[in-house]
């Protein structure tokens, strides 16, 4: 059985993979860039009463989106360090406290801890909406960081904290300036996944009345009811959003791998 | 091969179901608007307008059954052709009657201003640079955007908006009369009341849509609504649901 022709692949016989130097390429990432832009100016110039009207009416909904997602990553980076660190702390406590976050926090469905932070907990403390939005967001998200860190750490060899605290360096001094140094490269790209998917996530805040991209394309299309317009120009505000964000991460990957490179 | 064979047994069956029971027209309701169409405890649709429509079509026959749907995209819907029309407290505005075609008016209606039991506004005027809220798409929530001064916030449901006019994250509310007393004299009376109708100058009237130039479904809806106009039935109800 194990001897009848077995046939010996070569690396070399696949397909051929993108090589990321070769400028000649057209990519994807092109692609979707140039026609998001191309229909983004052709559209409204094409039908202004439509399509250029809404995109006059959600830009202030747009610097909401920001908003939240910028206060919610820094947020989310924050817990998800703690977390991270906590899950592999030696401490019995603190391991179980960081594992018993993560463990209720992936098992609530975002939307659903949206709604709770803003409705239930809102008969108790009254949280503005926008600071509910990233309150839900980041406690969503950190949870996932954490993992993500938690991983990227562990990826770095012991032999690593070993020699550093075999030089005098103390367990805080070994992760700071070696361990997470080097764990960082290991973690950015799916933190930047996490960064991306959080930003399309924040779709789902337009639920407690935030004046997001989507709800203010809501309220336009409730007015006109130009429903395939509005939501044609939702769609691709939102991808240009994350191609563009794709792109900054991406190079900062680069950046970060140059170590690797042969 | 199969699909074309489903879809003449359908055929059939539509055909045949017509031929010998009275007409069935689909209503799309979005059901969070007590007292006029809300669901209840027992997880059924009812309300002023359910039981009005329930009464027209025993009157001029036809059966009318009630699909539960978000407002926001609700006309959309009906303009896809998803349900017949839409039973939802539906104002009757210019806007709205260049995509649809209405039926005779069935409710008049008024846009009622809610604030906390502790608020001294009276109307819009008073709530310069305060947070106001309503419905996405209704006529209140257009009402509060018509208002100088005051920042616009819209819901998905009126529910949601009252609740944090309770908590007191905005600083009042705007929908229809009978939806007003309803939260503000039952559901939230500790807390809440109606501050004012706001004016407005010309009459507001709640109709049912259909796609423009559906005249059969209209027409039946049209006489519906006579015969229950006609009977006093409408009268009735409005003791039931609203009392007054």
């Amino acid at each position: 059985m194990a001897e009848c022709d077995v046939k010996k692949i070569d690396v070399g016989d696949g397909a051929a993979l993108p090589d990321p130097e070769d400028k000649g390429l057209v990519s994807a990432w092109w692609i979707a860039l140039i026609g998001t832009i191309g229909l983004l100016i052709a559209l409204p110039v094409k039908d202004p009463d439509t399509y250029g009207r809404v995109l006059t009416f959600i830009p202030d909904g747009i610097l909401v989106t920001f908003e939240v997602t910028i206060l919610s990553i820094a947020l989310a980076l924050v817990i998800g360090l703690l977390t991270g660190l906590g899950r592999l702390s030696k401490n019995r406590y603190i391991n179980l406290i960081a594992s018993l976050y993560v463990e209720v926090v992936r098992g609530v469905p975002l939307l659903v801890q949206l709604f709770y932070i803003y409705f239930a907990l809102g008969r108790f403390v009254r949280v503005p909406d926008i600071m509910a939005a990233v309150i839900a967001l980041s406690f969503c998200y950190g949870a996932y960081m954490g993992e993500v860190f938690r991983a990227g750490i562990k990826s770095i060899d012991f032999g690593q904290s070993e020699a550093a605290l075999s030089q005098g360096f103390n367990q805080a001094q070994t992760m700071r300036y070696v361990i997470l140094p080097q764990a960082w490269r290991t973690i950015l790209p799916p933190v930047g996944n996490e960064f991306i998917a959080l930003l399309k996530d924040t779709s789902l805040v337009s639920i407690l009345a935030v004046s997001d991209i989507l709800r203010r394309g809501r309220e336009y299309a409730s007015e006109s009811f130009n429903y395939f317009e509005t939501y044609t120009i939702i769609a691709l505000v939102y991808l240009l959003i994350t191609l563009v964000l794709s792109k900054i991460l991406s190079n900062m990957e680069q950046r970060l791998s140059h170590y690797e490179k042969r | 091969m199969l699909k074309k064979a489903v879809l003449t047994l359908v055929t059939l069956a539509v055909m045949c179901g017509s031929a010998w029971a009275e007409k069935t027209i689909i209503f799309a309701t979005d059901a969070t608007w007590p007292p006029m169409e809300f669901v209840d405890a027992h997880k059924n649709i009812v309300g002023y307008s359910i039981d009005f429509l329930t009464a027209a079509g025993k009157e001029v026959g036809f059966k009318p059954v009630f699909k539960n749907t978000a407002w926001d995209g609700i006309f959309a819907g009906l303009a896809a052709g998803k349900y017949d029309s839409i039973t939802s407290s539906v104002s009757i505005t210019e806007e709205r009657q260049k995509k649809m075609d209405f039926s005779e008016p069935y409710f008049v209606v008024q846009q009622a201003l809610i604030v906390q039991k502790d608020s001294k506004a009276m109307g819009l005027a008073d709530l310069k640079g305060k947070k106001v809220g309503g419905q996405i798409g209704t006529t209140g929530y257009f009402a509060i955007k018509a208002a100088e001064g005051v920042e616009p916030k819209s819901y998905d449901e009126i529910g949601l908006a009252m609740e944090d006019l309770n908590v007191g994250r905005i600083a009042a509310v705007v929908c229809d009369d009978p939806v007003a007393a309803n939260y503000a004299l039952i559901k939230y009376k500790d807390t809440l009341k109606i501050a004012s109708v706001i004016k407005s100058d010309k009459p507001e009237y709640y109709g049912f849509p259909v796609q423009k130039g559906n005249k059969e479904i209209l027409d039946l809806i049209n006489k519906g609504i006579e015969a229950v106009k006609a009977k006093g039935i409408d009268q009735e109800l409005k003791k039931k649901w609203i009392g007054q």
